[in-house]
């Protein structure tokens, strides 16, 4: 057993890296986006929030699964020459997309926590509604976000596991090649893969609550 | 009308309702099954964690540490490759009753959560008017304690059971046909991902919007009775 352990851990870390790679770099676009998504979709404008609310609720519920298999073969399938995109892009704007439904709903949630009368003072100072949003309310909306997007970034470093699908050399799949030199061992590998991931996972958990107590927290809609 | 037919040729779809059709009816199933399973784990979770037993509340909360530190295709991985032959049954788990149990063991964990906070928000005075007419532990949560806290908490158990039911998804990894192996067939047979997948996020969606206005439902009924 543990010359099993020895001669795939290198392998699963290396797997390890990658998600931890295409986990950060989906929750940085993914936060890009959904910031604002979410902020628009606290306008008052019909036109805005109607279009964004179908797209947060087209994949919200719709399985991650289904997302990767449309932007990996359907975009392609347009024959839009920018839209040519390997595996590891398609892995990236899928998560990111995703993402971006998670932190939409969190970065609303926290704009509509601050109470209206601190907006109402501020825009009665003659702030402008950017000012407004950027001096008043947005300092204010940001400590109650980051607790919900601890649980956010867990969600996507488990999410990664999916893409392990269309070939990205990620801990799954790093996982899936180990097993495959040592088809007796799949006990040993899937559950070294599996501490791996919950070595990443859960300090981030840990960090979320810590900051949920620091902080407070917004609930979100389920 | 040439366009329509190169991006989604409905009629291939057509040819295939046999199999999305039963690829939903397996979701259901699946879902189903995998729904009873975690409700089940999810209360007796509940019940261990707020036991006052350190075994007891440890055992409960390791697992649900364990179950959302790990992502769910590792969980069915690992219930469906390594589970050991069970005596009773005389062989190893087949492929849908590992994504069943692995896929109720997930969403349990969940369910424990939302189930604690429930029943924590039963008021003490429930419990002591229950014990004041001689009812046993069991009397109490049976008749007292669980069905408040269930309807105290039936829309986000239905929203988690919604995510359970786009995650029974994934039990198609391990070779499992449901909706999400119907979009598969058309792949593998058609070359066709346009027909396949559209068709199966259709379906998803639809699913999604039936569980949305029974969320809203139960939040406007059961939210209302108990205050």
């Amino acid at each position: 057993m543990f010359d099993v352990i020895s001669s795939t851990l290198p392998f699963l870390l290396d797997g390890l890296w990658m998600t931890f790679k295409i986990s950060l770099i989906t929750i940085f676009l993914g936060s890009l986006i959904g910031v604002v998504v979410g902020m628009l979709r606290t306008l008052d404008y019909a036109v805005i929030t109607y279009p964004l609310a179908a797209y947060i609720h087209a994949l919200r519920g719709t399985p991650f699964l289904i997302h990767l298999y449309l932007v990996y073969f359907m975009l392609p399938a347009t024959g839009i020459s920018w839209l040519q995109f390997e595996a590891f892009p398609a892995a990236v704007i899928a998560l990111s997309l995703y993402t971006s439904t998670y932190v939409a709903e969190i970065v609303r949630a926290a704009i509509e926590a601050v109470p209206s009368g601190q907006t109402e003072a501020a825009r009665s100072t003659g702030m402008t509604a950017l000012q407004c949003m950027w001096h008043v309310v947005l300092p204010q909306a940001v400590k109650m976000m980051i607790p919900p997007m601890g649980g956010v970034y867990v969600i996507i470093i488990k999410g990664t596991s999916i893409v392990s699908v269309i070939g990205i050399a990620e801990l799954v799949r790093a996982g899936e090649h180990a097993t495959q030199r040592h088809p007796k061992e799949l006990m040993v590998i899937y559950g070294m893969t599996a501490l791996l991931y919950f070595a990443y996972c859960y300090p981030v958990l840990r960090i979320a609550r810590w900051a949920e107590t620091k902080f407070g927290s917004v609930r979100l809609p389920s | 009308m040439d366009w329509i037919l190169d991006f989604y040729n409905y009629r291939v779809v057509g040819q295939y309702l046999p199999e999305f059709a039963r690829g939903l009816g397996s979701t259901a199933w699946i879902s189903l099954l995998a729904l009873g399973i975690s409700l089940s784990v999810g209360t007796i979770g509940a019940i261990m964690r707020m036991s006052a037993n350190p075994v007891l509340w440890r055992i409960a909360a390791g697992y649900v540490q364990a179950i959302r530190s790990t992502p769910l295709l590792i969980q069915i991985y690992l219930i469906y490759f390594t589970f050991p032959a069970l005596p009773l049954l005389d062989r190893r788990l087949d492929e849908l009753e590992g994504g069943i149990i692995a896929l109720g063991l997930n969403a349990g964990a969940y369910m424990s959560e939302i189930i604690r906070a429930g029943i924590e928000s039963i008021s003490r005075g429930q419990v002591e008017g229950a014990q004041s007419v001689g009812m046993t532990y069991l009397q109490r949560m049976r008749h007292v304690v669980l069905p408040q806290a269930f309807a105290r908490v039936a829309p986000p158990l239905l929203g988690q059971t919604a995510v359970l039911i786009k995650d029974s998804s994934l039990v198609s990894f391990i070779g499992v046909f449901e909706l999400f192996g119907a979009g598969l067939v058309v792949l593998n047979e058609r070359l066709m991902p346009n027909e396949g997948f559209l068709t199966v996020a259709v379906c998803y969606l639809v699913i999604y919007t039936v569980m949305l206005s029974v969320t809203k439902f139960a939040q406007r009924r059961l939210g209302g009775a108990t205050g």
